[in-house]
């Protein structure tokens, strides 16, 4: 770990005021520090935001609201969030350990950077922590890597699961910064990797998450959020999928579907969406729904089994919700 | 008859921290050492960039292959087989990625971590030869090791042509099984703190064997063995990592006697993958022949792997089944830019069964054979190539009692016949065989003023319960409850047999138990003995001139008197009396194993594949089971050690590099409670009185060797695929 400043905000403006170029903010710390620890970034100022008071967790006709300082503990547990969607409950407690979802935080989740190997080892190249360097996975080990979104820079995945289910929900993000309040579609926060890997979002310098807003959707109450991967906790996915589907007479009006641990970034998949609409709640229209998730997918020299594995995934969401 | 069973005795140190591990120790003055590793895998040193390094705060001083700190001998014994016989910072030469590069001592951990990354080395990079898929493929014959077995083929008859017998076989399955590298992984990493005074080391550092581990160092810091103390008495986990003396300590010691202080190096996780050993990868070639009722009429079994270390051949093949052709093989891949390859938890023997006791299942398959049928038709009662009859063996009770209590007469022979929702159910089984042994070792039993009596060996308790062992043994002998029995271990000043016998080596082949408790029974004879010498013959003993003396239940009795051994060495004034007791050298007209019977049930889910382990039993024959509590936690403990080579463990090297790209505990999958079940163990405790008085054989490493086949075999009755490389991940599920 490099020497760094280190400075305590206790409100949004006492924040935004101690940020400044190379600063990072610290809320949980759970990805920061460690990245810190490993020299993968060595900002030279942290601001502490654990005091700041972006708290609470609201339910309106609008939809729903959690302050971006909220833990992820907190946020999995809460009655406004588990009956209503489950799919966001199901998504935070799949994610780390118990005593990471207690310190982490809503904004820092959504922040965390990708669990590449070679990201957070210095001593290999990587475009995403060294901009120009190369890309040592595309030729490297990539089993975990992605399928979708990738460029010839990079073939990290964004690792957040509760990204996944709050794209899927068509979730907004409210930002302040020194230029004041504004709100984003989280699925127009992330950046595709491009020729840029090392730029992964719309956050300006000094910028910081305020707040998550959810869009009210009753049907979302049948969703689910599915995690494949090798051990069964503690671990990040190798596919994952949010799925809601709103069904009226067997047959399914809307759907929202969404994927994680095969994109550059949180993967909403319209295509699928579209096939499922209008089509019986049924396995033959689970399989050919499917079937579109993987359009355009670039499978790597270890992962050529990603494809089939996303699509089984989605199809098991289905038969969940179906069941 | 129920078995004996007490708690752990250092349970409560460990739990509240009183227990004090290598890296706890913190000694006056004591500086602290921080490693550095390459970061090519074959090469030289150019140079090194030691400037901001040194002139960082607190460093005192920096060590590479320019200023080695002095190591004038070389490992002995074992140690000069089984890790690194190369010198830490011996001279500019890289041969594989992480070897250590230099050794940075300051006065705090953070100053010595802040300096090292300021390090910058300079390399001149050779391709690596790193990859074991491309090395397998040109093998070499295995170098001969004076008075070892390992690496030298077997065959059966001399002349067999196994190639022509297996043509001749009525039913015949070959295939090839492959398993990656596997790291120990334990929780407590290495760690060493050194101090010399006057010439004498004591080291605190975490080891299996003290007495081996004080010979290694005195002979490679070139210092008389008694000037060196080892005091190891909590080991976090060693699994045959800390079997020997590797970089950790040696640095330790040496930069201790260079700086004149103590100085402490704890090696970090990453580095533990490559500066301490590991398990090296092997392939392996299983055919097998047989007639059509079963009988087995053949067994190739040729392995390449990294390593002699790793035999599976000589491991496995000789002890399972009869076979009247037999032809065993090792090839090794040498010069590989690897890390170390050492001994790891049943070396040979894991590896070896997962690869037989594979093959086995696929040959019942190909008979319509019940596996258990197969092997009771093959079942050996005296081992295979020299017929030496088994001491006591009770595997045929195993299966029948495993049976019966996993429900296996419920199995269906048809893979994929079995699903509960949206999971395939499968179940799988699998033997369980691991050499027994003793060395002979010697006790000191000290009887003591206060009422109570040590029991000491330089052994080892990494875990295992032998802290417990030797006070329930000390009991027994001496006839007084546990708790007035305070044993002695891990400290290389404790009794051994001497120099060089094989009992230095401690807690290694899941013996200590089967080797140390037999000892505590002569020594106590003989410390009572002198106790009754001591209360006829001692001033102020209540018996003096007594005659008929004897000793019962903790009191010397006689003359119409009973007096308690406290209360007589009070009387006497003359603090401890004891002695002294060796073992019997073991009955050589036996071969000795322990014995187990593995059933596993899986689940693979029908979309994506995930294997989950749902329900595992295993009965297991180890002769005498002297705790039960520490006997079922370390089977409990050694078949979750074998599922975890079955469902996650791989180090995964990259061919390109010598990089071990996973060399970390978020990315080297070890399982975690989610991934377990509750493991329903049972003994059918069969005292082997040819074995020792105590009648007790391994456990350990017993409930490690067939647990990945049981798994693999289960998951074939889930799915119908035979996975035959490891781990057995959900990718290889999908089809």
């Amino acid at each position: 770990m490099r020497p760094y400043t280190f400075a305590a905000a206790r409100s949004v403006s006492e924040a935004l005021e101690q940020a400044r170029d190379g600063s990072a903010y610290l809320a949980g710390g759970t990805t920061l520090v460690d990245l810190m620890k490993l020299e993968v970034i060595s900002p030279a100022h942290v601001v502490d935001i654990t005091a700041v008071p972006l708290r609470g967790i609201r339910a309106d006709a609008v939809g729903l609201s959690i302050g971006a300082m909220e833990c992820m503990a907190d946020v999995a547990g809460h009655d406004l969030v588990a009956g209503p969607y489950p799919m966001l409950a199901e998504a935070l407690r799949q994610s780390a350990s118990p005593q990471i979802r207690n310190m982490a935080t809503i904004g820092g989740n959504l922040l965390q950077r990708t669990r590449c190997g070679y990201f957070r080892d210095p001593h290999t190249t990587c475009n995403k922590r060294s901009p120009g360097s190369g890309c040592s996975a595309i030729d490297g080990h990539n089993r975990s890597h992605a399928i979708l979104g990738t460029s010839d820079a990079c073939v990290a995945t964004h690792p957040s699961d509760l990204a996944v289910a709050l794209t899927a929900l068509d979730a907004r993000l409210s930002l302040r910064g020194a230029g004041g309040e504004r709100s984003l579609r989280l699925a127009d926060f992330y950046r595709l990797p491009a020729g840029t890997p090392h730029l992964e979002n719309e956050l300006r310098p000094g910028e910081l998450i305020t707040g998550v807003t959810v869009p009210a959707l009753p049907w979302a109450r049948r969703s689910t959020y599915v995690k494949v991967r090798d051990r069964q906790s503690y671990e990040f996915a190798l596919a994952s999928v949010a799925v809601a589907v709103n069904v009226r007479g067997g047959v399914i009006g809307e759907a929202r579907v969404a994927a994680g641990g095969v994109g550059t970034k949180p993967w909403r998949l319209p295509a699928v969406e579209q096939a499922l609409k209008g089509r019986p709640m049924q396995a033959a229209t689970f399989e050919a729904a499917a079937a579109h998730a993987t359009d355009g997918a670039r499978p790597l020299s270890r992962n050529a089994f990603k494809p089939a594995l996303l699509r089984r995934t989605i199809v098991r969401a289905l038969v969940h919700l179906a069941g | 008859m129920a078995q004996p069973t007490m708690n752990r005795i250092d349970a409560r140190a460990k739990v509240t921290g009183a227990a004090k591990y290598a890296s706890d120790h913190n000694l006056p003055g004591m500086a602290y050492g921080h490693m550095v590793t390459s970061t090519i895998g074959n090469g030289q040193i150019v140079s090194m960039d030691l400037g901001a390094a040194r002139a960082a705060g607190g460093v005192i001083d920096i060590y590479t292959h320019d200023n080695q700190p002095s190591f004038p001998g070389a490992l002995p014994g074992l140690a000069g087989i089984f890790a690194e016989t190369r010198h830490p910072l011996a001279d500019r030469e890289i041969h594989y990625y992480g070897q250590l590069v230099a050794l940075v001592v300051a006065d705090t951990i953070e100053q010595a971590r802040d300096a090292a990354a300021l390090i910058k080395v300079t390399y001149a990079a050779r391709p690596p030869k790193s990859s074991f898929e491309d090395a397998k493929r040109s093998p070499a014959d295995p170098p001969s090791l004076p008075g070892l077995p390992l690496g030298q083929p077997i065959k059966k008859p001399q002349d067999v042509d196994i190639e022509a017998a297996l043509a001749a076989s009525q039913v015949r399955v070959e295939q090839t099984y492959d398993v990656p590298p596997r790291h120990h992984s334990m929780m407590e990493p290495h760690a060493a703190v050194a101090a010399w005074q006057s010439g004498k080391l004591t080291i605190y550092s975490g080891t299996q064997g003290p007495a081996a581990h004080a010979m290694e160092l005195a002979a490679v810091l070139g210092v008389e063995l008694s000037d060196v103390h080892v005091v190891s008495p909590y080991v976090g986990g060693a699994f045959g990592g800390k079997a020997f003396t590797w970089a950790p300590a040696l640095l330790a010691a040496a930069a201790a006697r260079a700086l004149g202080r103590p100085v402490k190096v704890v090696t970090s996780r990453e580095q533990l993958f490559t500066v301490t050993g590991h398990r090296a990868a092997s392939s392996q070639t299983l055919a097998l022949g047989a007639y059509r009722d079963g009988r087995v009429t053949a067994i190739k079994h040729h392995t390449t792997c990294q390593s002699i270390v790793e035999d599976p051949g000589y491991r496995t093949t000789p002890k399972y089944y009869a076979a009247p052709n037999v032809d065993i093989k090792l090839m090794v891949t040498p010069d590989m830019n690897l890390p170390t390859a050492t001994i790891m938890r049943a070396p040979g023997d894991e590896a070896g069964s997962f690869a037989l006791e594979s093959a086995m299942d696929e040959l019942a398959v190909r008979l319509g054979m019940d596996p258990i049928e197969l092997r009771m038709k093959n079942y050996l009662e005296s081992t295979l190539i020299e017929g030496t009859p088994y001491s006591s063996k009770h595997l045929d009770e195993c299966y029948r009692a495993g049976a019966a209590r996993f429900g296996w007469s419920r199995r269906s022979a048809q893979p994929g016949a079995v699903t509960d929702g949206d999971w395939l159910v499968g179940l799988g089984m699998s033997t369980a065989i691991l050499d027994s042994g003793r060395a002979p070792t010697t006790v000191r039993v000290t009887f003591r003023p206060n009422g109570t009596a040590t029991v000491a060996c330089a052994t080892s308790d990494a875990g295992t319960g032998m802290w417990t062992i030797m006070a329930m043994t000390g009991a027994r002998a001496l006839e007084v409850s546990a708790d007035r029995i305070k044993p002695a271990l891990g400290d290389s000043w404790l009794p051994v047999v001497g120099n060089g016998n094989p009992d230095v080596y401690g807690a290694v082949g899941s013996a200590a138990t089967s080797t140390v408790t037999p000892a505590i029974l002569v020594a106590a004879k003989e410390a009572i003995g002198k106790l009754v010498e001591h209360a006829t013959t001692a001033e102020g003993s209540p018996l003096l001139g007594a005659r008929d003396v004897r000793y019962e239940g903790g009191s010397l009795i006689g003359a119409g008197k009973a007096v308690a051994f406290g209360e007589l060495l009070t009387l006497t004034r003359s603090g401890e009396v004891g002695a002294q007791g060796t073992s019997a050298a073991l009955d050589e007209g036996y071969a000795y194993a322990s014995y187990a019977a593995h059933f596993c049930e899986v689940r693979v889910n029908r979309w994506t594949g995930e294997p989950r382990l749902s329900r595992f039993t295993t009965v297991v024959d180890a002769g005498a089971i002297l705790n039960a509590q520490t006997a079922r936690n370390q089977i409990t403990g050694g078949v979750l050690f074998g599922l975890a080579a079955a469902m996650f463990e791989e180090g995964k090297v990259e061919g390109a590099t010598g990089r071990i790209s996973n060399a970390n505990l978020a990315d080297y999958l070890l399982p975690i409670n989610a991934d377990t079940t509750e493991i329903d163990v049972h003994f059918l405790d069969y005292p082997d009185t040819r074995l020792s008085p105590t009648g007790a054989r391994g456990i350990g490493e017993l409930g490690t060797v067939g647990a990945a086949a049981a798994f693999a075999n289960a998951i074939y009755n889930a799915t119908g695929k035979r996975i035959r490389t490891l781990p057995i991940t959900l990718d290889k599920l999908l089809a």
